[in-house]
């Protein structure tokens, strides 16, 4: 019954060999010997849980994370990589087709102006939440297991980032001229116009994009350098070590990385929250029923935070699988991140059901008949999908067994994602189908094109991702080791010994002496 | 500050002037004063380095924004290197002229830009065609639409034999061969026949008569699909001779239909819905007059009639016999047995009838058999309508055979090997021909055959010889309005193919030594007009479009007493009741994709027709809208059947399927071929707009009909938020107002029901200003009157027209992407909307651009493509839109259109979209057939794709008549500027006008307390556009139940 603390404690000091590390709280860290099957699940609030299991000292974090780049391509990542592209070259044959003959080819109609490109736009937007969520919150509030993520997390944001930045540029009839979008005046000096929210967005995305890039890069330096020390070919420390900008792991570096790191953090923050406030409000301040709606901004950034998490949960537990990573992202990562996802769930579930008490005491007759019309008009499977991946769904998730159910935490993940992109369709195109004058009604239908692209969406963002795998470290290498007891001189456990040492110290490694 | 350095210390410089290269603090201080703000130096330091720099920069830009490069397209000018007399380049000119369609004159008005005539309207000075004497002219849209026909790529280019196979030919062999082959008829006339479509012109009669002296003992036969056989019968039955009535539906009080059309499909219509409209304008005063009507269908005239029946047309006659009985006319006994909804329509007309007097009249249309049009002339005389609500004109056009008649002795004729030689003037038999004639057949009896037609359809491509007809807008000749009023038909251009007109090939082939179209028009007129100033007097014809009192005389008749013999009972079988479709008419406009286009007023299908199902029959027989219907005729006319989709149709009488005539054509061009099933293969002879007897049965299959609206309404939640918004029958609903006469009398505001009255005071955005009181500023708006609209659709096809609208074609249509600005909104109210409502109502509320104070759509868009100019209206830029669409989904109206693709560039008939490998915005030029290009208004951009479009208050109107009047130095009146749709409107439903102007007549029907702002109580989105609620007049008895 009593937690990890017990258990561990007789399983990595049977002897009581190595007394525990006591940390200057109070809890005691215990150093965990390799090839243990150890829970960390529990929480023991004397005990801080473990967050890298296994056994893995400095040295072995680093050795695991470079294998997934160093050794030879699997044959898993060359299948994985070929079907990816295939849909990335779909999506290259959609967007000429597109170019060359206007988004007619699209199912878009008179009522319905914005469809798939728009949906997919807000969907891979809010799948863009979580990194930087996990990159910036989570850091500032010092929840040192994101470390294990939060390098492929940032890295989804910005696949997804782009992903998403591609549909609006695409979406429009002109699409040559969508660069009017940006605040450059005319030969006239006429410029945009600022009270469209729609230019809002790509101020909000577009600084979203920058600093997610930019926190991104900052991070990787110091592993960049890993890989240049440890790479053989010519080429790639040439090419690693242009991107590691220099980097030599010397006190100075350490400082400037650290102080950069917290900027950035602070910086971005209010980004997280900013950008699907902003995307919400192309839809909250337009006068559409079930657009119209000031819940929005809030609704829209739990909605993105919960899609987002299940988003990292889908890339992680089969990266952990494959990569050999389960050290590292431990099961106690992927609880943390259900109980996010839980939490933002029922943020979503509660939303949806304000929007319904809302559209009712309101008294408004559009309004009323929009979210009447949701449920039980033309696209009820709509509603019924989303609800039950969005608000059914999750509710296993109280459950720690079924936190701690890779499968059932897969499936969970997955519904989410199919939710939240249908609950982006059902407030896009449910809303605008039947709006105020009845002759205008009309339901949308999906041409191929607009599946395609849907499609081929995703094979940009595999690409992307499985280019990240292959070449860049999928896990903050210097910074999951500042999670390692070893990493705090300052407690009484024994040093590592000097063997141990040796065979550790290479410049990238952070000194904390 | 930098010195004057000696130049050797920066290399080479540039300089402008030597004062610029002295340096001087003179020059530094003109510089510094003619750029305040900006560094002296920076502007006087011209180093080589910088213009590098500068110039480096400058070409990469123009390489990244892709136009630096670009290649114009090469125009080659023709200037006028002497300007011809009153010609101003670039100012539109007007020219009177007229279409013939079923024999009958619709007088028309043709702006011509330059030489190409591009756009048609009504002819203000022609009491047919005019809303406001001399001010403005309505057309319908048959002759608005054929300003399209004429430009049509695929309208027949040459002469073409078929003897023995089909090969281009020309004139001069065609004229080689009739030289010689009709040179032989001469002495045999009787073995020549001429088929001919119907016509009312002088010179065409002037013409025949020439051809039948040339060749004694031919045969000349006319013959039009859709007839007024059965009204000539009638009146023949009941004076003797063919009498063609006129209805003054102004001076009507009470109007009582038996399965007349006068608003629809009549010849008079436009006359009809103007005068009808001053009859129903007058609810503001408190009185109106009242409309019944008991109809076979679903006419435009029954959507918009106060009592309405649906009855099985067999019943037509036995209501009119009631009535007359009632009236005590010619003592028919009111012994009819009449259903109890008939029998309460009859009692309900004639307690009006009798009210009325004189001011009352009673109609019946072409499927009233010859006695029932008899009774009706009877009962008109009765009332003493004649002479007051009715005219009765002499009718020297009408032959002495019936069309009917006419085809079937024709067929008969030849089968019998009678002709050796066939002549077709226009008109498409084969095609159009009944079923049981087997007109082709017979036809191949005829060694020679030749058609003169506009297009090679298919009788020319049985014909022998197929003649290209020139477009009335190419050729002259004249014809006479319904009234008779005689007019010349003035050509706008030369021929674009070699066409000529029907005239002009008589002429040949009775060797006129006139063979000229305009000579041939002048030796007429001759006989017409005075010798003495002749030239004077053709040419106020020519300018005017009509000769004044030259109408037909009125008829000093009686009605014979007669023996009206009792109804009989009906047939059994299906009745089949043919219609002229709103898209094709008999099927002639069938290449026109303008209106093929063109929603049909009730169903608003396009692209296609539809068999037209009751509810209660379509439940009878398993079917819904889509499903495919197999008809099959009665057995006596053999056997004769078709496929075509059903529609299910809410106040379709029982046993009635109504078939729009018109498509399934099969060589019609390529917008026409294979669209919608020809429905003329199962009308026989029995009647050319009823036959009975038929049978139905479901065949396999479904069919995909595309309407523009009511696409997928059907489910519950649908229809339960459409009653909210149009409110239940005889309520107002939110966006749909409407009231009973009685009601408004009591109390005008009542039109707006129970609406929330409410002022919202905190705006988000600035006031617009108000201009009150500034000379020379308007505020543009409009009004449109919910009880004057009739829903024919004019306003729509004039808008395409004037504002280059593309055709989208039917796979767009589909996807609900149709272009049109303005589109007319139709909206069936009935009882807990059950389509079955035998008195259900019908609403129509042209939907266009409302021109909002606060618009929705300016806030939303992101580059600034839609804005407010000082004037009130919301402007487009065309050439600022980037296509984000977001203006669409913030119009709560729904009424922007959306380029989804090229529409102009991409071919209407094709499914999918086809890509274009060049620069978008050339694609146009590239694409669009060069004969279709003149028909662009040039004062409207053509959109390219990508771009989002809508109606701006016809924008270029306003501003060429302001400019001109400024330029004339005369204020601009109320009336002076007039928007498309209101030009064409014939019940001047529509009224456009400046609002700051408190006298214009918009003010004043803002005022007025029917006037609202659909949605304006509910978004506050301040429409300029305002809507007139509908005002009903239920029959007395119905208003007296309700007090």
């Amino acid at each position: 019954m009593f937690s990890w603390h017990g258990r561990l404690a007789r399983a990595c000091d049977p002897a009581g060999a190595r007394p525990p590390c006591h940390m200057r709280d109070g809890r005691v860290m215990t150093a965990i010997p390799a090839n243990l099957a150890i829970d960390n699940t529990s929480d023991d609030p004397r005990r801080r849980a473990p967050l890298v299991l296994g056994g893995l000292d400095f040295a072995g974090i680093t050795r695991e994370v470079s294998k997934v780049a160093e050794r030879p391509m699997t044959l898993a990542w060359k299948i994985s990589f070929v079907f990816a592209l295939s849909w990335l070259g779909i999506l290259g044959l959609c967007i000429g087709y597109l170019f060359t003959t206007g988004v007619g080819v699209w199912g878009n109609n008179q009522p319905v102006g914005w469809g798939f490109p728009i949906v997919n736009f807000v969907f891979w937007v809010g799948i863009g939440h979580a990194g930087t969520l996990i990159s910036a919150i989570l850091f500032l509030f010092r929840q040192t297991w994101r470390t294990g993520i939060n390098r492929f997390a940032e890295a989804m944001t910005i696949f997804a980032v782009i992903c998403a930045a591609m549909f609006p540029g695409i979406h429009v009839g002109r699409p040559w001229l969508a660069y009017w979008l940006f605040p450059i005046p005319n030969q006239m000096s006429y410029w945009p116009q600022f009270r469209s929210p729609l230019l809002w967005d790509v101020f909000a995305v577009s600084t979203y994009a920058t600093v997610s890039v930019l926190f991104w890069y900052v991070g990787l330096v110091p592993d960049l350098a890993t890989f240049r020390d440890r790479s053989t070919s010519k080429i790639k420390q040439f090419i690693y070590g242009i991107f590691a900008l220099g980097w030599n792991g010397s006190a100075r570096h350490w400082h400037r990385y650290e102080r950069a790191y917290l900027i950035l953090a602070a910086l971005a923050t209010p980004l997280v929250l900013s950008v699907h406030s902003v995307v919400s409000f192309d839809f909250a301040t337009s006068q559409i029923p079930g657009w119209h709606t000031t819940i929005f901004p809030p609704y829209f950034v739990a909605g993105a935070i919960y899609g987002g998490f299940a988003m990292v949960l889908v890339l992680a537990i089969p990266a952990r699988q494959f990569f050999g990573l389960k050290d590292i992202i431990t099961m106690r990562h992927i609880e943390n991140m259900c109980k996010i996802m839980l939490g933002t769930g029922l943020i979503v579930g509660y939303a949806y059901m304000t929007e319904f008490w809302t559209a009712w005491y309101s008294t408004n007759t559009f309004e009323k008949f929009t979210f009447w019309n949701r449920v039980f008009g033309p696209y009820m499977f709509g509603w019924i999908i989303m609800t039950f991946c969005n608000v059914v769904a999750p509710q296993v998730l109280w459950s720690k067994k079924m936190r701690t159910n890779l499968w059932v935490v897969m499936t969970c993940a997955i519904l989410a994602n199919i939710g939240m992109w249908f609950e982006r369709f059902e407030i896009i195109i449910t809303s605008m189908t039947r709006d105020f004058l009845p002759t205008s009604w009309h339901v949308f239908k999906p041409t191929a094109i607009d599946l395609l692209m849907l499609a081929g969406s995703f094979g940009l963002f595999f690409t992307l991702f499985l280019l990240f795998c292959r070449f860049l470290p999928v896990v903050a290498i210097a910074e999951v080791k500042t999670v390692l007891p070893e990493a705090h001189p300052h407690t009484h456990g024994p040093k590592p010994s000097g063997d141990e040492r040796k065979a550790d110290f290479r410049p990238d490694q952070p000194v904390f002496a | 500050m930098k010195t004057n350095q000696p130049s050797s210390a920066r290399g080479m410089e540039y300089w402008r002037s030597l004062e610029h290269l002295a340096d001087g603090p003179e020059i530094r201080e003109l510089m510094s004063k003619e750029f305040p703000g900006y560094d002296v130096d920076e502007l006087v330091s011209g180093s080589r380095r910088k213009f590098l720099k500068l110039m480096g920069a400058s070409m990469a830009l123009a390489g990244v924004t892709l136009t630096g490069c670009r290649r114009w397209p090469e125009e080659k000018l023709h200037p006028y290197s002497t300007n011809p007399r009153d010609r101003m380049p670039g100012v539109p000119v007007q020219y009177a002229t007229a279409y013939e369609i079923g024999g009958v004159a619709q007088p028309l008005l043709v702006t011509s830009y330059d030489g190409r005539p591009i756009k048609i309207d009504g002819n203000p000075s022609h009491p047919f065609s005019w809303t406001i004497q001399d001010k403005l002219g309505s057309a319908d849209v048959f002759s608005q639409a054929t300003i399209l026909d004429m430009y049509d790529p695929q309208r027949s280019r040459s002469v073409v034999s078929y003897a023995p196979a089909r090969a281009e030919s020309s004139w001069e062999k065609f004229a080689a061969f009739a030289k010689s082959h009709f040179a032989g008829l001469k002495s045999n006339g009787k073995s020549l026949a001429i088929l001919s479509e119907a016509s009312s012109g002088p010179s065409m009669a002037d013409m025949r008569k020439r051809l039948l002296e040339a060749y004694p003992g031919a045969r000349w036969y006319e013959y039009e699909p859709i007839t007024r056989d059965n009204e000539t019968e009638g009146a023949k039955l009941a004076f003797g001779k063919p009498v063609r009535t006129v209805l003054n539906l102004d001076k009507a009080q009470t109007v009582v239909l038996l399965d007349a059309d006068p608003l629809g499909m009549h010849p008079a219509h436009v006359k009809y819905a103007a005068d009808w409209a001053t009859g129903r304008r007058t609810a503001d005063d408190g009185k109106m007059s009242r409309v019944y009507i008991a109809e076979g269908g679903f006419s435009l005239t029954g959507s918009n009639a106060d009592v309405r029946l649906p009855v099985n047309p067999a019943r037509l006659y036995a209501i009119a016999r009631a009535i007359a009985g009632k009236l005590g006319v010619a003592d028919i006994p009111a012994d009819e047995k009449l259903s109890d909804l008939e029998t309460k329509f009859v009692n309900a007309a004639v307690t009006d009838l009798q009210a009325s007097g004189k001011d009352g009249l009673v109609a019946s249309g072409g499927v009233m058999p010859p006695a029932g049009q008899a009774l009706v002339h009877a009962i008109n005389e009765k009332l003493g309508a004649v002479g007051n609500t009715v005219t009765l004109l002499e009718d020297p056009t009408a032959g002495d055979v019936s069309h009917g008649q006419a085809i079937s002795q024709l067929a008969t004729e030849m089968a019998a090997g009678q002709f050796t030689t066939l002549l077709i003037l226009g008109g498409n038999p084969v095609y159009d021909a009944p079923a049981d004639v087997s007109f082709e057949a017979a036809m191949a009896k005829a060694p020679v055959s030749i058609h003169l037609a506009q297009y090679e359809n298919e009788t020319s491509q049985q014909c022998k010889w197929h003649l290209p007809q020139a477009h009335f807008l190419e050729s002259w000749g004249d014809a006479r309005a319904w009234d008779g009023t005689a007019g010349i038909v003035q050509p706008l251009i030369m021929p674009l193919y070699e066409g000529k007109s029907a005239i002009e090939v008589l002429a040949m082939l009775s060797r006129d030594p006139i063979t000229d179209g305009h000579e041939i028009v002048k030796r007429t007129w001759a006989g017409l007009l005075d010798k003495d100033g002749f030239d004077l007097a053709i040419r106020k014809v020519i300018e005017s479009g009509l000769l004044p009192g030259s109408a037909f005389k009125t008829a000093d008749v009686q009605v014979k007493s007669q023996e009206f013999p009792p109804s009989a009972a009906a047939a059994g079988g299906y009745y089949l009741r043919f219609q002229p479709d709103w898209h094709t008419y008999d099927g002639r406009f069938a290449n026109n994709g303008w209106l093929q286009e063109t929603p049909d007023p009730l169903t608003k299908l396009v692209w296609d027709n539809a068999a037209l199902v009751s509810k209660k029959n379509a439940d009878a027989l398993g079917l819904t809208t889509g499903t495919l219907l197999r008809i099959e005729t009665a057995e006596k006319y053999g056997k004769h059947s078709i496929e075509i989709a059903a529609y299910v149709m809410p106040g379709q009488p029982d046993g009635v399927i109504t078939l729009p005539l018109g498509y399934g054509r099969s060589a019609a061009g390529h917008i026409g071929d294979d669209v919608g099933i020809n429905t003329y293969a199962v009308r026989t002879s029995e009647g050319p707009l009823l036959n009975s007897g038929a049978r139905l049965s479901l065949a396999p299959g479904s069919y995909v009909l595309v309407s523009t609206q009511d696409h997928y309404l059907f489910d519950t939640i649908g229809m339960e938020g459409t009653e909210k918004r149009i409110g239940h029958k005889n309520e107002s609903g939110m966006i749909v107002r409407e009231a009973t006469l009685t009601e408004f009398k009591e109390n005008p505001r009542c039109v707006h029901g129970n609406g929330t009255k409410r002022t919202i005071g905190l705006q988000l955005f600035q006031e617009p200003v108000k201009l009150d009181n500034v000379p020379d500023t308007h505020a543009w708006g409009m009004s449109i009157d919910m009880n004057s609209c009739i829903g024919c659709n004019a306003c729509t096809i004039a808008c395409q027209s004037e504002n280059n609208i593309p055709v989208v074609g039917k796979a767009q249509a589909n996807m609900h992407r149709s272009m049109n600005w303005i589109r007319i909104d139709r909206y069936f109210k009935a009882d807990d909307r059950h389509a079955e409502d035998p008195g259900i109502e019908v609403v129509y509320q042209p939907m266009t651009c409302q021109q909002c104070e606060n618009a929705p759509c300016e806030q939303v868009c992101p580059v600034g493509a839609t804005v407010h100019d000082t004037e009130g209206i919301n402007t487009m830029v065309y050439n600022r839109c980037i296509g984000t669409r977001y203006c669409s989904n913030n119009c709560p109206y729904k009424v922007r259109r959306f380029n989804y693709l090229d529409y102009q560039a991409q071919d209407p008939r094709q499914n999918w979209a086809k890509p274009y490998l060049n620069i978008p915005d050339q694609q146009q030029l590239d694409e669009v057939n060069k004969i279709k290009w003149m028909l662009f208004n040039p004062e409207v951009s053509v959109r390219m794709r990508g771009v989002m479009e809508k109606c701006t208050y016809c924008v270029q109107r306003i501003h060429r008549t302001t400019i001109a009047k400024r330029a004339e130095g005369t204020p601009l009146m109320d009336g002076d500027i007039v928007t498309a749709c209101q030009q064409a409107c014939p019940t001047q439903a529509i009224v456009f006008g400046d609002l700051n102007d408190r006298n214009s007549k918009v003010s004043k029907l803002q005022r007025n307390p029917r006037a609202y702002g659909v949605l304006q109580e509910e978004l506050d989105t301040r429409p300029r556009t305002q809507y007139l609620a509908k005002i009903r007049n239920p029959s007395s008895e119905e208003v007296k139940k309700e007090a």
